[in-house]
């Protein structure tokens, strides 16, 4: 893989992680990027983009609403792309997570 | 497309919503008959419009409101779909006929014609969501001590609906040895504290933890609190029917209370460690009905040793204090409360999961109006202490009062209910695409 593929991967990397931060969990009324639910952004250069994600609690009733939320959130700007999402609980989410910009928007 | 989602057993919404919808209009019929009978509060224990009312509270309104959210929490708090839908829609349908018909006959004052019957369709409706309940227990992924709070909550209502069911045929039959009065106090407390109490401690478990948002609390206090609670109510149940010896009967209830004492520390471990500093107005509902509990468990000490305390003469008025603390004090507040965190969220999944991410859609607490909730909050406080007021005074004027403002109460909290249950999500889109084009 060249360098500049590297960089376009990078760049489309980061522009998505902009875009999680427009998913909100409707019950905390944080997005998913501060509260630290997204794990890991993958997007291999050919269209195809993994999120690996957590919910705060594993039988959240809400996560179907906050996948479909991902998927549709990066679907709208990349219309093309094959998004993946993979829930995982390992390590479990804890509010150690959430970064300091959340914190301070959750009063904690 | 999401891998390992857990969330893909809820019920069809259809399969919740009419019992949410059957509670608030249970809950307005509750408010219209406490005005029609304010005066009645006063009368001997066991009137017979005291009795619509208490079972248009507890099954019309707080029992179907069970119903409905246990359906829905069912795949959260077991991991596995409910046992049978049609089940449920069926059983709402006989619940729904059952409720009205018993509520009537108590109304009407008739025990000998129609309330054997109106018993035994209750009986049956309770017994189908019971049995849909044990099974969904039976295809259960999670089983832990929150699952089991719920197993024996259907376990005491089965047995509180069985002697309901024999106290009713008694009327007709005249089969029991013992007076009414004995069976309808263990029918009593096998449903408001094996039932009601057991059921809501089993879902708050999942859900105050859920919506405070606290992890890795200790199960440990969850697990005494179960022992306890279940060992103190099986020894105050057997006790009552074989012994009735205040002492021993004490010794059970302390037990009991021993078991509340560690659940409030469990939610107290919950509120200390919650990532929510601000609590919304359903937590607000539900943190001071935990505390409204400690009323109950007062005056249940001094009803155990009435004769020695020199308050006998008031026991009916302190039977009523207790009953009403239980209902209205515990059982209504954290159902108020609860409405306002599970309610919105059904509607807004029915509604906008397939919308998020495409367009602008609100959040689930911008479904009702929050100002209503608000003020229908401090005039539900208001009507308690009326209420205890009135009660203590044996003011019937001061109980008209309360009863009114428990009718508005009903009012707003049903325009609450039914706004979510209206609410349009294509007008809702629609008029917010107007605003971004105009900006």
């Amino acid at each position: 893989m060249s360098k500049k593929d590297l960089t376009e991967i990078r760049k489309v990397e980061n522009d998505i992680y902009d875009l999680l931060k427009t998913v909100m969990d409707p019950e905390i009324e944080l997005d998913i990027i501060n509260l630290g639910l997204v794990y890991n952004i993958l997007y291999d250069g050919d269209n195809n983009v993994r999120i690996e994600m957590t919910l705060s609690t594993p039988a959240c009733p809400l996560g179907d609403a906050i996948t479909d939320n991902v998927i549709n959130t990066i679907k709208k700007k990349y219309p093309d792309f094959n998004v993946d999402v993979d829930l995982v609980f390992d390590p479990p989410w804890d509010a150690s997570m959430i970064s300091e910009e959340g914190r301070k928007r959750l009063g904690m | 497309m999401a891998k390992n989602l857990h969330t893909d057993n809820a019920p069809a919404i259809n399969t919740v919503k009419p019992h949410f919808l059957f509670a608030a209009i249970g809950f307005l019929a509750l408010g219209i008959l406490m005005v029609l009978s304010a005066s009645n509060f006063f009368e001997v224990s066991y009137n017979h419009h005291l009795l619509a009312i208490t079972h248009t509270a507890v099954l019309g309104w707080l029992m179907m409101l069970i119903f409905g959210s246990l359906y829905q929490l069912i795949p959260v708090i077991f991991d596995t779909a409910l046992y049978s839908e049609p089940l449920a829609k069926f059983t709402f349908w006989l619940t729904a006929a059952s409720i009205v018909f018993l509520v009537y006959t108590f109304w009407i004052g008739d025990y000998t014609v129609y309330l054997p019957y109106a018993a035994t369709t209750m009986y049956l409706s309770l017994f189908f969501f019971i049995f849909n309940i044990m099974m969904s227990y039976k295809n259960a992924r999670i089983k832990n001590f929150k699952s089991l709070f719920i197993l024996a909550a259907v376990f005491w209502l089965l047995m509180a609906e069985t002697e309901g069911l024999l106290t009713a045929l008694n009327f007709k039959y005249n089969f029991y040895s013992a007076s009414h009065l004995a069976h309808l106090h263990t029918h009593a407390i096998m449903g408001l504290v094996g039932f009601f109490v057991m059921m809501i401690f089993g879902v708050g478990t999942t859900l105050i933890p859920m919506f405070l948002i606290s992890h890795r609390l200790n199960d440990k206090l969850l697990k005494i609190s179960f022992y306890l609670l279940n060992f103190g109510l099986a020894g105050l149940v057997l006790s009552k029917y074989f012994v009735d010896n205040q002492y021993i009967i004490f010794l059970f209830w302390v037990v009991v209370i021993a078991g509340v004492i560690y659940y409030f520390r469990y939610i107290h471990e919950s509120y200390k460690h919650r990532m929510k500093k601000t609590l919304d107005v359903g937590m607000k509902y539900t943190m001071l009905s935990l505390v409204f509990l400690l009323a109950p468990v007062v005056i249940s000490l001094i009803l155990i040793f009435l004769p020695q305390t020199g308050l006998k003469a008031y026991a009916e008025v302190i039977v009523l204090l207790f009953g009403l603390s239980m209902i209205f004090g515990f059982f209504t507040t954290i159902a108020l409360g609860q409405t306002y965190k599970t309610l919105p969220f059904i509607i807004w999944l029915e509604k906008y999961q397939k919308l998020v991410g495409k367009y602008h859609t609100p959040l689930p607490r911008e479904l009702y109006s929050e100002k209503v909730a608000g003020v229908q909050f401090y005039i539900y406080m208001v009507f308690l202490i009326l209420t205890i007021f009135a009660v203590i005074l044996q003011q019937t004027m001061v109980m008209q009062i309360a009863t009114v403002l428990f009718l508005i109460v009903s009012i707003l909290y049903n325009y609450n209910v039914w706004k979510m249950f209206f609410h349009d999500s294509d007008q809702y889109i629609n008029k917010r695409d107007k605003e971004i084009l105009n900006k």
